[in-house]
Order: structure tokens, then C-alpha cells, then sequence
């Protein structure tokens, strides 16, 4: 026990003098933090939509209208002369709504006006965006108007739990905190361990009689410390930026973001007691982890969308866990219910990456 | 013309991109870099970021029990979008199951319904959605309503034969009729793998020499500082250009995304941006020491503009601030060029704005990477 202790007070003393690491550790996952959380948004606000209204009546214009006030969209400059869809092919505009000259003729013959809607099919999430505030903007406006044939028969009452305002900092922000922690423990941890290798200094801990376990937890301890203190420090500035609060019992999350922590720091152990150089751990850590815990996770799009032999990769993807965790602990707030399984996930991951960095040193250990 | 040839053959400029040639041709790891990274790259981010709602998980309290509700039930699941997973008994059972993120949307047709119905009341169905993905709760929002909708609209018509709806928008995608999310991801994922390698490439091939020191033999011989980086430079380029290629075919075998447009149009401006990338890894590797740190700063380069340059999450959806600066992101022109020659199938008449901006960064980061090499060197 003292010995991994001494350990992880040589190897903090060590990371406090490098001011790569440092930087490593605090300035670089706050600069992800600021730059995902607020540059990650998949719904577009204001969209650029360009308007041909043939028929120019009080009926059209106020369709027309209709059209702007839900304020997704955005008028642009444009004469209304010449091919709706030149616009669209130019980028100016990413959704056209042609109404043709019989609009409000048509309405008052109680029959049916065909609207055009040309939509920018380019970016497949704003497309179906467009598509239902076109429809749904439509019938408001028909009801608005009194020209629904009859009173609907069956009316929805829709609610939105967890984030009835529909912020997408809800989702993206505690989900980073996930990408963020998975990367930079994990970076920080197999510098450390090539490092030892690349200056030598390994060989006199391999004929120490210092074990390797003891030699992994002590660095493990030391880089859990730092990441402990990069989780506190990420949660607490996004929190503030982003107005997240902590929705239910904060155990959960505590006790996920420790084995998370372990998780993440015993995978960059195990990457570095593997590679040969600095350069392919880095390369390795960076590259994998970086694509699994935001490919893998569910970080972005939903992880039932993932094609089935490669979606098998994400059930060892720790973050794909931990991801639930922070969700819950930020937004459902549903506590141990519905998070020990994946907090089991995490716990097991964790050990598995330590086991494989074991017997990756323990080979290297001279006998005695 | 023959003379020009023999000159150049015999110029020092050949020599060394022979020789370049040939220490690329060699190294094992580099040329496995310009394959395989980009095409598994590819192949993710295409088969795995997927915008579409579908299959989601459905759970439904019908305690009415009657012909209506079960159509209706049939209507949500027609398509896809839902299916019906868990029937429960209870409304505290289904909230629970929302709660606990078992089921993404739940339905609760109240005893009540039926009343309603018969009293040609409107019956109210309540809808719960798991808000916390908030971009899939939008849009499966937009469904169920767009559903029931449509449900009331075919009631109408089997009494009252005529008029569906009065306005009626008849929706028609542009460029890509069957929203296939990969035709979006896809070419945008071209310009981001030609970034990563490019950066990586250049800058670890320039800072080898450092590291080794066979830099200052180099220096040694009566080549010029120019000399040395054009014969270091050109070589790249066609590698790097072939890995544009490679990328292409990727794109357009794997994923059927088609090229619209012109392909000389492509090649010329995949080659100003290959420049461009080229670029960022000699600035890279004049800026530092050593390999480890070249691949530390790349990394950390690179996310920041893969992530401004609307690869991912659309550029207009960001905050002004962030809109501006990705301004100076060379990514987000190539990436809006790709997208625009890929699949609008439009021209230089079209996307000029965003050619002359890749030249200016081209022109801009190879005299500045070109005099940190002479500054060094001397």
C-alpha cells in the first residue's frame, strides 16, 4: 500500500512539473468543452427560405406570414423572379415555398391549392426538420383561418419530459462531459507509462521489487487524482455556461464518474505498456478513443441507429455507459434505477482494461 | 521541350524528389498511414452518424379499447418510424418507462375516449416524449401530430368525399430525394480524412529529417531551402491527391454518393486544398520539436476545425461568434465545395466564394510555412 502511494506522489509530482501535461489536462478539455457545447447544435434556427407567392392575395400573404412567424425561418433577399430552385442550387436559400396563382381562388372554391415546397435535401436532419414546420405551420394556419373542414376528431396532447424547451445544450453538454473524460485521463495516462519506457527508467522498476500492479495502481491513483479533479473542473464550468443543474441524486453520478475515471486511466495504462513509442500511443489513444467515445456512444445520433455487426463494438465502449450516467444525473434524474447496470458496465470495463495492462507488464517482470 | 525534360531531369530539384520518393516508397507505416486510416474513417463516420428517427420505442396505454384507438395505433406504427413495445396497464407504468428511458415515446388513450368519440367530442389522446434527445423528440413530435393529422383527414373523407385539405404543400427534396444520411456525412468526411492526413503526413515526413538530423545534411549539399521543401512538397501532393481519389471511391462505390458535378472541377480544388493541408502540417512541423509533440498539436488543431466546419452540425446553427470564425476554417470552404460539386452538381459559377478562399489560404500558409523553413534553415 505505501508503495503505490509513493508511487502516485512521484508520478503527481512529475505531471505538476511538465507544463505539456498540465496543459494537457485542464486548458485543452476546456477548450473542447466550449467549442463542442456550443458549436454542436442539430437543429437549424433561421433558416434561409425563399418565397414565390404567384397569387399575392390578403390569403397568401398572410400565409406567407404564417410562414415567418414561427421565426425557424428566415426571409431572404430575393425579387421573387426566375427558377426557386436556381436559388436553392446557389445556397442562398435552403427551402423554397412556391404558391401558385390560383391560391386563394382555389380556397374560396372549397378546393384543393397545391403549395411547392423545394427543400435542400443536402443536410438529412434539417430536411425532415423543414418538412414538418412546413406541415405543421400549414394546419395552423388552415385553423387559423377557418378553413379546416370540420373540428378534428382526434387531438394530441404532446409533452416533452426532461426539457420541454427543447435545448440541445441538455443533450450535447452532459454527453461531452463523457467524450471529454474517456479522452484526456486516458492521454494523460499513457504518456506517462511510455514515457517510463522510452527514458529507461522502467527497466529499474521492473528489477525493483516494486509488482506490477503495484506499479499500475500507483500511476492509476495519481491520474485518477487528475482526472477527478478535470471531471470537477469541466462539470462545474459547463454547468455554469450551459445552466445545467444536477436533476436527482448526485451518488450515482459520483460514484459512475470514479469508475469512469479508473476506466478511462487503465485503458491509457494499457495502451502504453503496449506501444513501442510515444508516437503510436498517442496516435492510438487519441484515435481510438476519440472515435469510439463519439462514434460509439450514442454522442451525437441514437445508438439503435448504429448498423448491426459494428453496433456490437459499443457495449465495450465505456463511454456508451457513462453517457447514461450523466444524462441521468443531469436531466432524467431517476438516480440508481435505471443507472446501476450501467454503472456494472463501467465497474467491469474498468477491470478489463487494468487485467489487460497487468499481464501486458507482468510478462516484463523479472521472477522473485 | 526536350531540353526542358533533360533539364529537369538533371536539375537538383529531381534528385531530391526522387529521393523523397523512394524514402516514402520504403516506409511502410506511411503509406499504410495514406490508405488505411482514411478509408476506415470513411467508412464510420458514413455507416454510423445517422440523423434518422426510426424504431423508436413505443409504449401505449389504450384504455379505451376501441376500433379508432387501435387504428390509430396502427397508424403510428405503419411506417416505421414506432414500434410498439411495451402494452401496459397503467399510465404510472408507462410514465415510469419514459422516465427511466425504457421507451422513447408513450401513449395513453384515456377511458374517456370513447365517450368522446361518440359524443362527437374532439377525444384527446395524451402523447409523452422523452425530450432528452432533444432533436429526435422534435421531430417525433412532428410525426404524431403530422399522423393523427392525417388520421382526422381520412375520417372527413369517408363522409365527406371531397376536399382533403385546402392547402396542400407537396414537399420535394433536392439532391438527395431519399435524405440518405451517409450522402451528407460522407463528402463532408472526405475533406476532414484528407485534413488529418495531410496535417500528419507532411508535418511528421518534414520533422523525421529534424528529429534525425539529416536535415542539416541536406542543408549541407548546394541545394537551396526552396529546393528542399518544392522537392518535399510535390511528391505529397500526388500522394495526398491520390488519397483524394481513393476517398472519392470510397464515397461513390461503398455509399453511392454521386458526382453531380464536374470532375476536373473537383480534382483541381481537392488539389488547392490538399495544398492547403500540406500547409498546416509544415507549419506544424516548424513550430515544433518533435514528433510526439507534431502529433499532440495536430490532434488538438485539427478538432477544433473538423468541428467548425459544419462537417457535423450545421454551420448556421452555431452561435455568431463561432459562425465568424469558421470564416478562417479552410475545412468549412472545402467541405461546403465538396458538398455543392458532389451533390447540387453545381460549378465555379456557384461556389467561386469559397475556391478563392481555399487559394488565399493556400497562398497565405505556404509563404509563411516556406519562410519559417528559410528562417530556420539559415
Amino acid at each position: 500500500m505505501k508503495r503505490i502511494w509513493s508511487q502516485c506522489i512521484k508520478e503527481l509530482a512529475q505531471f505538476r512539473r511538465d507544463r505539456l501535461t498540465f496543459a494537457l489536462a485542464f486548458i485543452l478539455p476546456l477548450g473542447m468543452l466550449l467549442i463542442f457545447g456550443y458549436a454542436i447544435r442539430l437543429e437549424t434556427k433561421n433558416i434561409p427560405l425563399a418565397i414565390q407567392d404567384f397569387d399575392a392575395s390578403p390569403l397568401s400573404r398572410s400565409y406567407v406570414e404564417r410562414l415567418f412567424a414561427t421565426n425557424q425561418f428566415q426571409p431572404i433577399a430575393w425579387s421573387g423572379e426566375g427558377d426557386a430552385i436556381a436559388i436553392i442550387d446557389q445556397g442562398l436559400a435552403k427551402a423554397a415555398v412556391v404558391i401558385p396563382p390560383d391560391f386563394s381562388r382555389r380556397i374560396k372554391d372549397q378546393k384543393t391549392s397545391a403549395v411547392q415546397v423545394l427543400v435542400d435535401g443536402t443536410d438529412v436532419n434539417n430536411a425532415r426538420v423543414i418538412r414538418n414546420s412546413i406541415r405543421a405551420t400549414t394546419n395552423f394556419f388552415l385553423q387559423i383561418q377557418n378553413l379546416q373542414p370540420r373540428t378534428a376528431k382526434v387531438v394530441t396532447r404532446i409533452r416533452l419530459w426532461f426539457n420541454p424547451g427543447r435545448k440541445e445544450s441538455l443533450f450535447i453538454v452532459p454527453g461531452l462531459y463523457a467524450v471529454i473524460l474517456a479522452i484526456f485521463p486516458a492521454l494523460l495516462a499513457t504518456l506517462a507509462m511510455v514515457r517510463e519506457k522510452e527514458q529507461g527508467t522502467i527497466v529499474q522498476v521492473y528489477a525493483s521489487n516494486l509488482s506490477a500492479a503495484e506499479l499500475l495502481l500507483g500511476k492509476g491513483l495519481a491520474y485518477f487524482i487528475v482526472a477527478m479533479g478535470e471531471a470537477l473542473c469541466i462539470m462545474g464550468v459547463g454547468s455554469l455556461l450551459f445552466r445545467i443543474r444536477l436533476a436527482g441524486n448526485p451518488l450515482p453520478l459520483l460514484l459512475g464518474t470514479g469508475l469512469f475515471a479508473a476506466a478511462s486511466v487503465f485503458y491509457g495504462l494499457f495502451i502504453g505498456g503496449r506501444a513501442s513509442n510515444r508516437i503510436t500511443a498517442v496516435q492510438g489513444v487519441a484515435f481510438t478513443g476519440f472515435l469510439a467515445s463519439f462514434l460509439f456512444s450514442g454522442f451525437i445520433y441514437p445508438l439503435s441507429n448504429i448498423p448491426f455487426p459494428i453496433a456490437l463494438i459499443a457495449n465495450i465502449v465505456p463511454a456508451r455507459y457513462y453517457i447514461d450516467v450523466t444524462r441521468d444525473a443531469f436531466v432524467r434524474g431517476t438516480g440508481w434505477g435505471s443507472t446501476w447496470v450501467a454503472l456494472v458496465a463501467i465497474a467491469l470495463l474498468a477491470l478489463l482494461f487494468f487485467t489487460a495492462a497487468w499481464r501486458g507488464l507482468r510478462r516484463m517482470q523479472l521472477p522473485g | 521541350m526536350f531540353k526542358v525534360i533533360q533539364r529537369l531531369l538533371n536539375s537538383r530539384f529531381w534528385t531530391l524528389a526522387v529521393k523523397e520518393v523512394q524514402q516514402i516508397l520504403r516506409d511502410k507505416k506511411l503509406l499504410f498511414m495514406l490508405v488505411f486510416p482514411p478509408t476506415v474513417q470513411l467508412l464510420l463516420y458514413g455507416l454510423i452518424l445517422n440523423p434518422d428517427v426510426q424504431y423508436l420505442k413505443m409504449g401505449i396505454v389504450d384504455q379505451a379499447n376501441v376500433a379508432t384507438s387501435r387504428e390509430l395505433i396502427a397508424a403510428f406504427t405503419e411506417n416505421q418510424v414506432f414500434v410498439a413495445d411495451h402494452y401496459s396497464i397503467g399510465q404510472q407504468t408507462l410514465g415510469e418507462q419514459v422516465r427511466q428511458g425504457d421507451i422513447a415515446v408513450g401513449v395513453v388513450f384515456p377511458p374517456e375516449f370513447n365517450r368522446q368519440l361518440a359524443q362527437d367530442k374532439p377525444a384527446e389522446i395524451q402523447v409523452l416524449v422523452d425530450g432528452v434527445d432533444a432533436n429526435t423528440a422534435g421531430i417525433a413530435s412532428g410525426y404524431i401530430t403530422q399522423i393523427v393529422q392525417h388520421y382526422n383527414q381520412q375520417l372527413d373523407n369517408g363522409e365527406t368525399p371531397i376536399i382533403l385539405s385546402l392547402v396542400a404543400p407537396k414537399i420535394t427534396f433536392l439532391y438527395n430525394p431519399g435524405l440518405i444520411s451517409s450522402w451528407f456525412f460522407v463528402p463532408a468526411m472526405m475533406g476532414v480524412v484528407l485534413t488529418l492526413i495531410g496535417s500528419i503526413v507532411s508535418s511528421s515526413t518534414l520533422i523525421r529529417e529534424k528529429d534525425t538530423g539529416t536535415l542539416e545534411q541536406l542543408l549541407m549539399t548546394p541545394a537551396s531551402a526552396i529546393e528542399i521543401l518544392l522537392a518535399k512538397v510535390v511528391p505529397l501532393f500526388v500522394l495526398l491527391l491520390g488519397d483524394a481519389l481513393l476517398a472519392l471511391s470510397v464515397a461513390n462505390i461503398i455509399f453511392g454518393v454521386p458526382l453531380r458535378g464536374s470532375f476536373p472541377l473537383f480534382l483541381v480544388l481537392s488539389g488547392l486544398y490538399v495544398f492547403v493541408g500540406i500547409g498546416i502540417g509544415m507549419m506544424l512541423a516548424t513550430l515544433c520539436d518533435n514528433q510526439q509533440q507534431v502529433m499532440l498539436t495536430s490532434f488538438f488543431v485539427n478538432m477544433p476545425l473538423i468541428q467548425l466546419s459544419g462537417a457535423i452540425a450545421p454551420i448556421e446553427s452555431m452561435p455568431a461568434f463561432f459562425r465568424y470564425l469558421s470564416w478562417f476554417n479552410p475545412l468549412r470552404h472545402y467541405v461546403a465545395i465538396l458538398r455543392a460539386i458532389l451533390l447540387r452538381g453545381v460549378g465555379l459559377e456557384v461556389i467561386w466564394p469559397q475556391a478563392i478562399a481555399l487559394l488565399v489560404f493556400a497562398a497565405v500558409l505556404g509563404t509563411i510555412s516556406a519562410k519559417q523553413f528559410r528562417q530556420q534553415v539559415s
